[in-house]
């Protein structure tokens, strides 16, 4: 295979209120694996997507082995050799590995599937990424690396010049991030270019050959991964970040209202212990797959634990479920706030409600004015944009969701709230809202856990952080003596 | 105000008398209908086949308000025609036996509907119990009990029917009616109104009552939660599976009821009555604005898709089309209808 060179040119992006991409311009070779790191919202997915022909630049252009191109949609990009592996997973389980790759391309022979040419041109691509996987395997009794090969896989058959990885080992466990590593070095082997999107900067020094960061739409810089330490790349991501916007006046009493005793679920946490004090913002930091998530619905019983207590009030509570912990002042904001959180075909009045449903309720008779009075408090209180109270949810902004599914809790009266990701895919003042709510709430004495991927955010909330790393807790810090590099460096530590 | 204003206020009117039309498909198409037929058929328009329409369409109607609990709670129960079945051969069971076992034939009925009664709930349980705990779902676990309670229907039954049974009263339910005083009957004109079948007054009853557990209550708000996101209602805290469940044991026991009329208006119990019923019943949830994923519909919504059916039937059976004929103008109504629920979906979002 010929060398080839991607190359962007002063690309800028602009959204209505926002420039996602500033004059980047930067230059990726095949026989490399790249990488792409940057933190969320820095701006690299949007570079990905206007290389896959997704979306267009508002200026700028891109260039392969310096011939300008144009992209009007995804099978563009196709035709030029430039394919993008997702993160989410584009496989059907119930069909076997070479339908998979050859989905809605099966060869055909006489007007007819050609079973006998599917096995074989599969069974050869998937040897040119040194797994052994047999083609006609089902797709569903494969392990998720397998699958993520088979994904790439598909993607080779297109015959690529650039394949584009984005985050590929999100949902593998530590053993077979490994062995798609070995398959993606052998890919590189074979000469295609390969750009490598993570935000897991521990396999940075495994995988990458050079490594690009890119922050707030501009290209910090390019650098070949043998010549630098992690740290420095660190420092690049975050630059000189300060830690803004948090009150002053931020005291927590001494009275602890919440015991996590030795809880445990196997394979996601193990024998997890930590006190939560009145008014207290406890901040648990990890990275995807450390835990976290899964630790925060075991305190609500939103999942089943295998060991361990939670102790609130003085009570302690084995068998958990959303139904008890509500009784006991908790509430929990989930991670996908759409898919656990609302229901988003139903009105904002009944999303405000459904937690505090017997709360405003006399008896098993529904108490409309009542009703009415809990939405109205909560659009006033947490600044819901909306013109009507009976307007879905479907139909408001993702922030304005976020604060839906905030509002809901709230109205139950809760003593301990429990946040997964709130900030998640929504803009900056929302965000802040969503923190001033956090802090005005702590200060009349509801205690908050907080989990979060943005440790920006942990740091400029919270009077306490817990590092959690697979599934354990290895550190207490407190946010005024930490920089975000530090703490960065201990939720990645001995990955 | 600029012209682009204007008419972007028109389009804005415009999407809403879109909006409301669509909201009201079930309301215009069955006004449309009962003016068409009124004007063009002759003894459609009166009290005797307003009565008839209503007494005829009384026990799938009772049903249907049952299934709308369960469709609104994002499930299906197929089995609810078996259950017609079983409980009036249940009950005629239990009178042929004790009373030749020397109890009073009164006495013996009440015991047989308390027996269908409890064998309802416990077929209610069952199906909220296995298709929440064991994620079966609940088109497979009721289609199990679609079978198995015709069979049982006729075991009990020994394979025919089982005919004059029943105390004299039990046919109040299924074929008696409500005289109107005479008084009232002048003022409206002799032979122009006459009574109120027992059907029609129950079919009003159930309606109230069931409409009332959705509209006013918590029981509900938790079923239109369950239907609409049973993830999002169980971390807020609501019970699932006891929604669940009470949503199957209330489509059940009017299924009893809907037996109890069934073979009081023939005084036979049989496994073969109800048979099918299931289509006729999910038909008229859905043309009154149900959807079958769940979280939305109502029960006024349903009682009017239950009196369209019911026109659509009887103004065919006027016009002298054959039993046929009316399968298939039925069938294009109910896909008409779907076709529009869908269209309003698609328009609201």
């Amino acid at each position: 295979m010929t060398e080839s060179i991607l190359r962007a040119e002063k690309i800028v992006k602009d959204y209505p209120g926002t420039r996602a991409l500033d004059g980047v311009s930067i230059s990726l070779e095949s026989g490399k694996v790249n990488a792409l790191v940057g933190k969320n919202g820095s701006g690299k997915s949007t570079l990905v997507k206007i290389f896959s022909g997704a979306i267009k630049p508002t200026s700028g252009n891109i260039y392969l082995n310096d011939r300008l191109l144009q992209f009007n949609s995804t099978p563009d990009a196709l035709k030029e050799g430039i394919v993008t592996v997702y993160q989410e997973m584009s496989l059907v389980p119930a069909l076997t590995v070479a339908e998979n790759i050859f989905l809605n391309r099966m060869p055909m022979k006489r007007g007819r599937i050609n079973w006998q040419k599917a096995y074989e041109d599969a069974a050869v691509l998937l040897k040119k990424m040194h797994v052994n996987i047999n083609p006609r395997e089902v797709l569903s009794r494969l392990s998720m690396w397998q699958m993520q090969v088979v994904e790439i896989t598909k993607a080779l058959s297109f015959n690529p010049k650039m394949i584009m990885l984005d985050e590929p080992t999100s949902a593998l466990a530590q053993n077979e991030v490994q062995s798609l590593f070995e398959a993606i070095r052998a890919l590189r082997d074979e000469g295609v270019g390969i750009i490598y999107i993570t935000h897991k900067l521990q396999e940075l020094a495994q995988i990458a050959d050079t490594v690009t960061v890119i922050r707030d739409g501009t290209i910090v810089g390019k650098v070949n991964m043998a010549e630098v330490r992690q740290k420095d790349i660190i420092d690049m991501i975050f630059g000189g970040f300060e830690v803004k916007n948090r009150p002053a006046n931020i005291k927590v009493s001494d009275e602890i209202i919440m015991q996590v005793n030795g809880l445990t679920r196997d394979g996601w946490y193990k024998d997890v212990s930590f006190s939560l004090r009145k008014g207290e913002i406890l901040g648990i930091a990890g990275m995807l797959g450390s835990g976290r998530t899964e630790l925060l619905r075991g305190i609500f019983g939103a999942d089943p634990v295998d060991a361990g207590s939670v102790t609130i009030d003085g009570k302690t509570i084995t068998h958990a479920n959303p139904i008890k912990m509500k009784k006991f002042g908790l509430g929990l904001t989930p991670e996908d706030r759409k898919l656990s959180g609302l229901i988003l075909i139903h009105s904002i009045l009944d999303n405000l409600n459904y937690a505090s449903m017997d709360r405003s309720a006399d008896g098993l008779l529904e108490d409309k004015k009542k009703r009415m009075l809990f939405a109205e408090k909560q659009i006033h209180d947490l600044d819901i944009k909306t013109t009507s109270m009976y307007n879905s949810v479907n139909s408001l902004s993702g922030g304005n969701q976020q604060k839906v599914v905030v509002g809901n809790w709230l109205n139950t009266n809760p003593k301990i709230m429990l946040y997964d990701e709130p900030s998640r895919g929504i803009d900056i003042a929302a965000k802040q809202q969503i923190f001033e709510i956090m802090w005005t709430r702590a200060a009349k004495g509801i205690s908050t856990i907080f989990v979060s991927t943005e440790l920006e955010e942990l740091l400029e909330v919270c009077h306490k952080i817990l590092v959690i790393r697979q599934g354990k807790i290895v550190k207490e810090v407190n946010p005024e003596r930490i920089t975000i590099n530090e703490l960065y460096e201990i939720c990645m530590k001995g990955e | 105000m600029s012209t682009a204003e204007l008419i972007l206020n028109r389009k804005e009117k415009r999407k809403k008398v879109i909006i409301f039309l669509l909201d009201h498909t079930i309301e215009i198409m069955l006004i449309t209908l009962v003016v068409l037929l009124s004007v063009s058929v002759h003894g459609f328009m009166t009290w005797s086949n307003w009565m008839n329409i209503l007494r005829a369409n009384s026990m799938k109607g009772v049903i249907a308000f049952g299934m709308t609990m369960v469709i609104v709670a994002g499930m299906i129960d197929l089995s609810v025609g078996s259950q017609v079945a079983l409980s009036g051969v249940i009950i005629a069971r239990a009178c042929r036996d004790l009373v030749a076992g020397g109890m009073g034939v009164t006495q013996a009925c009440i015991i047989g509907i308390i027996i269908a009664v409890a064998f309802a709930i416990v077929i209610g349980i069952v199906h909220g119990f296995f298709s929440h705990a064991t994620k079966m779902q609940p088109f497979i676990v009721t289609l199990v009990t679609l079978g198995v309670l015709y069979g049982v229907g006729g075991i009990i039954s020994g394979g025919f029917p089982i005919a004059n049974q029943y105390p004299g009263w039990f046919n109040v339910l299924g074929g008696g009616r409500i005289n109107i005083p005479g008084w009232i009957v002048r003022i409206f004109g002799v032979n122009k109104i006459d009574g109120i079948p027992y059907p029609a007054i129950v079919l009003i009853l159930a309606y109230l009552l069931i409409n009332y557990v959705m509209t006013y209550t918590t029981i509900g708000r938790s079923i239109y939660a369950t239907g609409g996101n049973p993830e999002s209602a169980r971390l807020s805290g609501i019970n699932v599976q006891r929604t669940k469940i009470f949503c199957f044991i209330m489509v059940q026991l009017l299924a009893v009821i809907a037996g109890i009329m069934t073979s009081g208006q023939v005084l036979a119990g049989s496994y073969s009555f109800g048979r099918g019923w299931e289509t006729d019943v999910i038909s008229s949830v859905v043309i009154g604005g149900a959807i079958m994923t769940g979280g939305i519909g109502t029960v006024k919504g349903t009682l009017l898709g239950v009196i369209f059916m019911g026109v659509i039937s009887n103004g065919m059976t006027l016009l002298n089309f054959d039993i046929y004929t009316q399968y298939v103008v039925r069938g294009l109504i109910m896909f008409l209808a779907v076709l529009l629920s869908t269209y309003r979906a698609r328009v609201k979002a």
